[in-house]
């Protein structure tokens, strides 16, 4: 006879074969153990509270109908956080689809802007705090247009590639460096400029 | 592919190895390409230290009631049927099957009342349902046009009256 999971010991994958049998309570596990990444990935992306709320939820309902879909290639958190960012990304192109274009963000666009740039001499970030340069990176971020911010979130936190950032946005590999191009020099002189307020 | 993007692919560890050499060679003569890519290691690097670890705002149980929620919601969506049922076969043949019948009613009061003269003769039956016949004495055939769902006419049925030896 088998031996009955112990939910809180099992690993991940154990959950997700058991979840995968129709066994909730291993997904509540599940859920319990990865619910925080999942909320972080889609505040850091939608950079509203009660939004990320809702699209975490809603990736684990996702998640859920299609478990039976996981074929392990990938670790359980990957997976899961692929599914978060596809929803996020739904939402926001759905919301600029609503709202008017910045005159800044149609130069942005067309590119060109990042050229003329002056680069930073010194490091913006240099002697700083953990905490403090996490502030100063959140405040810059916010500044950005939601396809740059993209690009920076997937490259630099989930480590993806060119390719798979083209992929997962549906744009050109080009866009994609362009993009990243883009929101890093920009990134860079919001960092300069909150460098200088500190300063002064 | 212009050459600040080649520098950001070399600080990304995505150029070829014939970019790479060109690359190299540019950093060794050009000081603004050495400063932008040193400008765009230390963003890089700053960005891959900031990620904060964000807590949801929200208890275990009430989160999990909420997705437990969203779960039966769907599943309940799934059982019900979302799409009309479609027509079964026998029901798509149910209006041509009954102009059908219809023209066979009218060609029999129709074989009682033919005019004498040859003219060809064409009127509509009736008009609830939506069928012409066509009748010539001179081709010795009458035809009935049947209308569809999308009133295109088509002859579901025609009768050609031949001599007999006698009538001859």
């Amino acid at each position: 006879m088998a031996k009955p999971l112990d939910h809180k010991t099992a690993t991940d994958v154990e959950l997700v074969a058991a979840s995968q049998a129709g066994d909730m309570v291993a997904f509540e596990e599940l859920v319990a153990r990865h619910r925080d990444k999942i909320y972080a990935r889609a505040f850091s992306m939608m950079r509203n509270e009660e939004e990320a709320i809702d699209l975490a939820q809603e990736a684990w309902v996702k998640a859920w109908q299609r478990l039976k879909q996981f074929q392990g290639d990938s670790s359980f958190a990957t997976w899961m956080t692929r599914i978060v960012i596809n929803l996020c990304l739904d939402q926001l192109r759905r919301q600029k689809r609503t709202r008017a274009e910045s005159i800044e963000q149609l130069d942005e666009e067309l590119g060109g802007v990042e050229r003329q740039m002056p680069v930073v001499a010194s490091n913006p970030t240099e002697g700083l705090e953990r905490a403090e340069l996490r502030k100063r990176i959140d405040k810059a971020m916010v500044q950005l247009s939601y396809e740059h911010r993209t690009v920076l979130i997937l490259h630099e936190f989930e480590e993806m590639e060119y390719k798979q950032i083209a992929k997962v946005m549906n744009c050109s590999i080009g866009t994609v460096m362009s993009r990243l191009f883009y929101a890093r020099r920009r990134l860079a002189s919001l960092l300069q400029s909150l460098k200088k307020e500190q300063q002064s | 592919m212009n050459i600040e993007l080649k520098l950001q692919a070399l600080v990304d560890g995505e150029l070829d190895a014939c970019g790479l050499r060109e690359v190299e060679a540019l950093l060794a003569r050009d000081e603004f390409a050495s400063s932008l890519v040193q400008e765009l290691k230390w963003t890089k690097s700053a960005i891959r230290h900031s990620e904060a670890g964000a807590s949801l705002p929200e208890s275990r149980e009430f989160f999990w009631s909420k997705i437990e929620r969203g779960i039966a919601a769907e599943a309940r969506n799934q059982a019900s049927p979302a799409a009309p049922i479609a027509p079964a076969w026998w029901a798509k043949l149910l209006f041509p099957a009954s102009g059908l019948a219809a023209m066979v009613a009218v060609m029999f009061v129709l074989s009682g009342t033919r005019p004498s003269a040859d003219d060809a003769l064409n009127e509509n039956v009736s008009e609830d349902i939506n069928a012409y016949s066509f009748h010539s004495e001179a081709e010795k055939m009458s035809v009935v046009y049947v209308s569809d769902e999308n009133a295109d006419f088509s002859p579901v049925g025609q009768e050609v009256k031949h001599e007999t030896e006698t009538e001859k």
